[in-house]
């Protein structure tokens, strides 16, 4: 019986596996990439979001979208439009090029200031995450899964909260939450500010 | 092998026009009724807070896998939805009814065609619709809104957002109200209040909002009705004389080598504006050439809807977007043109919007915002609010505003799909523009009144509440059915709802839809056996 080689063993194991269940490791990988190293994700909400989130808002908000992403499934079918027949399905994980550009941020900042990322000052992070933009084609806030680049995804993800709502009129508007029907002819509340601990 | 099923009437379709038949069937008659719908059983509620958390932050369809593979169609379909429940499964739940006028283009105003019904005749039956669904409405000025009972529920709220916009309308001369809509302003049918969600379309996740799977569920529990999901009805088979529908043929998409064969005395087909029209096309043979109900030749014509012309007007007002998205102010101030003046009918609706107003990554300079600099940027840009405004328009349309077979492109059982195409008639093409043109005058009318801005209008390329296909009529030659759904060419055959309807009227349409729907019920049980009255 002749020998396999190597390569061609695992040619054949690659062809036998189906391409969705590379893409789902794929997803997986990056997801756990993710969440193993939540420093830089950290950092990064730091210097993209409102300073009045605090380092804990902060931190909060990039969990929320680490978990948005975890829970991100690839070729879903979207919700129809109003008017059309045509049915669109989600694309790829933007997780793997997530971990990617987090890690270029990571690997710029240790170049540049040769120190982590997340241990350089907000304006530091900021720069860098300026030039990381540089050439993007940026207007109004994209959706987070279309977003180009870790930071506006992240950028998209908390902009679309209805918190952040609510922090920009400074009123509890609770869009989209189950409230009162009897409480909406009155003017929304004053945000309550809760001091950080 | 050929399974068959008997029955007293056998409903194609599971739409909210279907589930009104349903309704009113179960409670007047003793009859046995079987309900057949292509698509498969809907999301049922318990899984729909889930189904929505999805849509909110993903955009993934709530509805699963709610339309048939391989229908890919050519023309303007307003919904792949094909489910338990049909396309209402994710409407809006907006239920103005039709105005007298809708009904009555040809007598008062000399275009277009008059319906061989009024708004009066279907008085009872839109009470009816209003009170299977639940509908929480305030009456407009009796002349413009005549009604002979009030609403069964008291109107939704206006949002602290729409009562700023109630008086900037005052202002700019025009009197609205609050726009009823099928959602719960106070627990009914089983049903919690309303919790404003914002996501009424496509997916009310509590169950205030009415969907036909309510109605299904409840006949269902009561074994009332048997309603058999994945079954395509493929063909209406008529007797040797050609008079009456002898059976219906359908496959099981789970069996698909094993068809079924449905009996019954009555047939309703109600399968929305593309799918019963296409059902009669399909069902040609040697009695009926060109398809069954089709001695007119007018089965799939005249296709229906009105367009609509939107804007946005930025105002010198603090709105805070959010606070019930998708409830309204309404008005049908527009509906009656002035003796003498040209035909211009329409609605006008006012939302809250965030239109414009959303945080950007940019400032005008084009520079890059982060941090503080986004929300300080988002705060100062709404500090003023906007309205959106939408006025549905009358589109009268043409008999070749149609739907056909299309020879190219067929479903698995090589049957062809529908191709639709919506054409204008050439009155309604004179007066287009003159229309267009007329309310965003009285958009930049309203913007001023407020101080305000009108910073754009659009117009929708598709015609909205699509409807007709096989319009009513008091003469067999020139309409499909009679004022009561009934078949001129088959007296065991109703075809309700969307498409027995003339004109689009300019107003969302499924209420008018839903009382046809009961309208033909009526008669129908008239050839049934009644049900025991109830006492007490």
């Amino acid at each position: 019986m002749p020998l396999v080689s190597r390569r061609r063993f695992l040619a054949t194991l690659a062809a036998a596996v189906p391409l969705a269940v590379i893409v789902r490791r794929a997803h997986a990988a990056a997801v756990t990439h993710l969440e193993s190293d939540p420093a830089t994700l950290d950092a990064l909400a730091e210097a993209v979001l409102p300073s009045s989130l605090g380092r804990a808002g902060a931190r909060r908000a990039a969990a929320a979208f680490r978990e948005w992403g975890a829970g991100f499934r690839e070729n879903a079918e979207l919700v129809h439009g109003y008017g059309t027949s045509r049915l669109r399905s989600t694309g790829p994980t933007p997780a793997t090029r997530w971990a990617t550009q987090l890690d270029q941020l990571e690997a710029r900042a240790r170049m540049e200031h040769q120190q982590p990322f997340r241990q350089l000052t907000v304006e530091q992070r900021m720069t860098l995450v300026r030039a990381a933009l540089q050439g993007e084609r940026l207007d109004r806030m994209p959706s987070v899964a279309s977003a180009n680049h870790v930071a506006v995804a992240l950028l998209a993800h908390f902009y679309e909260t209805p918190a952040a709502m609510d922090l920009c009129y400074g009123a509890q508007v609770g869009r989209q939450t189950c409230r009162p029907l009897s409480a909406q002819a009155r003017k929304p509340l004053p945000l309550i500010k809760v001091s950080e601990k | 092998m050929r399974a068959a099923i008997e029955s007293d009437v056998c409903i194609v379709g599971s739409g909210i026009s279907a589930a009104m038949v349903a309704d009113r069937l179960a409670r007047t008659t003793t009859a046995k009724i079987v309900v057949v719908e292509a698509g498969d059983d809907t999301l049922p509620l318990p899984q729909r807070l889930a189904a929505r958390d999805r849509f909110l932050r993903y955009g993934e369809n709530p509805w699963g896998k709610d339309h048939l593979d391989g229908y890919e169609i050519e023309g303007p379909l307003q919904s792949r939805s094909m489910q338990v429940g049909g396309l209402a499964m994710h409407w809006g739940a907006v239920t103005p009814r039709f105005s007298p006028e809708d009904f009555a283009h040809r007598s008062m105003f000399g275009v277009g065609t008059d319906w061989p019904i009024t708004c009066d005749d279907l008085d009872p039956d839109y009470q009816e619709a209003e009170e299977i669904m639940g509908v929480a409405g305030e009456q407009g000025p009796a002349d413009l809104d005549p009604r002979k009972k009030p609403f069964p529920l008291p109107a939704l709220p206006l949002t602290y957002n729409l009562g700023l916009l109630k008086q900037w309308a005052a202002n700019a001369g025009i009197a609205t109200w609050s726009q009823p809509s099928a959602k719960n302003s106070v627990p009914y049918g089983g049903r919690p209040q309303c919790c404003r969600n914002d996501t009424c379309s496509p997916i009310c996740p509590i169950g205030a909002k009415y969907s036909p799977d309510f109605t299904w569920n409840a006949l269902r529990r009561a074994n009332k009705v048997r309603l058999i999901p994945r079954t395509l009805v493929r063909r209406l088979v008529l007797d040797p004389s050609g008079t009456t529908i002898s059976h219906a043929i359908a496959a099981n998409r789970d069996r698909p080598n094993e068809p079924v064969e449905l009996h019954a005395k009555l047939f309703v087909v109600a399968a929305g504006y593309t799918w019963s029209s296409h059902l009669l096309l399909l069902s040609a043979q040697d009695k009926a050439p060109t398809g069954v109900a089709n001695r007119s030749g007018l089965v799939g014509k005249y296709l229906t809807g009105h367009r609509n012309v939107q804007g946005f007007v930025e105002l010198p007002l603090r709105l805070y977007p959010g606070m019930n998205e998708q409830h309204s102010l309404v008005t049908k101030q527009f509906m009656r043109p002035k003796t003498g003046s040209p035909f211009i009918r329409h609605d006008l609706r006012i939302w809250e919007s965030a239109s414009g107003k959303g945080p950007r990554l940019v400032d005008e300079r084009g520079a890059l915002q982060l941090g503080d600099a986004i929300l300080d940027d988002w705060r100062k840009r709404t500090q003023t609010g906007v309205a959106r405004v939408r006025a549905y328009y009358d589109v009268i349309p043409d008999k070749t505003s149609e739907l056909t077979l299309d020879s190219t492109r067929k479903n698995q059982w090589g049957d062809p799909l529908p191709r639709l195409a919506f054409r204008d008639a050439p009155e309604s093409v004179e007066m287009r523009a003159r229309t267009e043109d007329s309310i965003r005058a009285l958009f930049g009318d309203m913007a001023r009144a407020g101080n305000g801005k009108l910073l754009r209008t659009n117009v929708d390329d598709f015609q909205d509440h699509p409807a007709g296909g096989c319009r009513m009529g008091k003469d067999g030659a020139t309409s499909v059915v009679d004022s009561w759904g009934r078949s001129h060419d088959h007296e065991n055959l109703f075809i309700v709802g969307a498409p027995t309807s003339v004109s689009g009227g300019c107003a969302n349409a499924t209420l008018t839809f839903c009382a046809l729907a009961l309208r033909a019920a009526r008669e129908m049980a008239r050839g049934l056996p009644a049900a025991p009255k109830a006492h007490g």
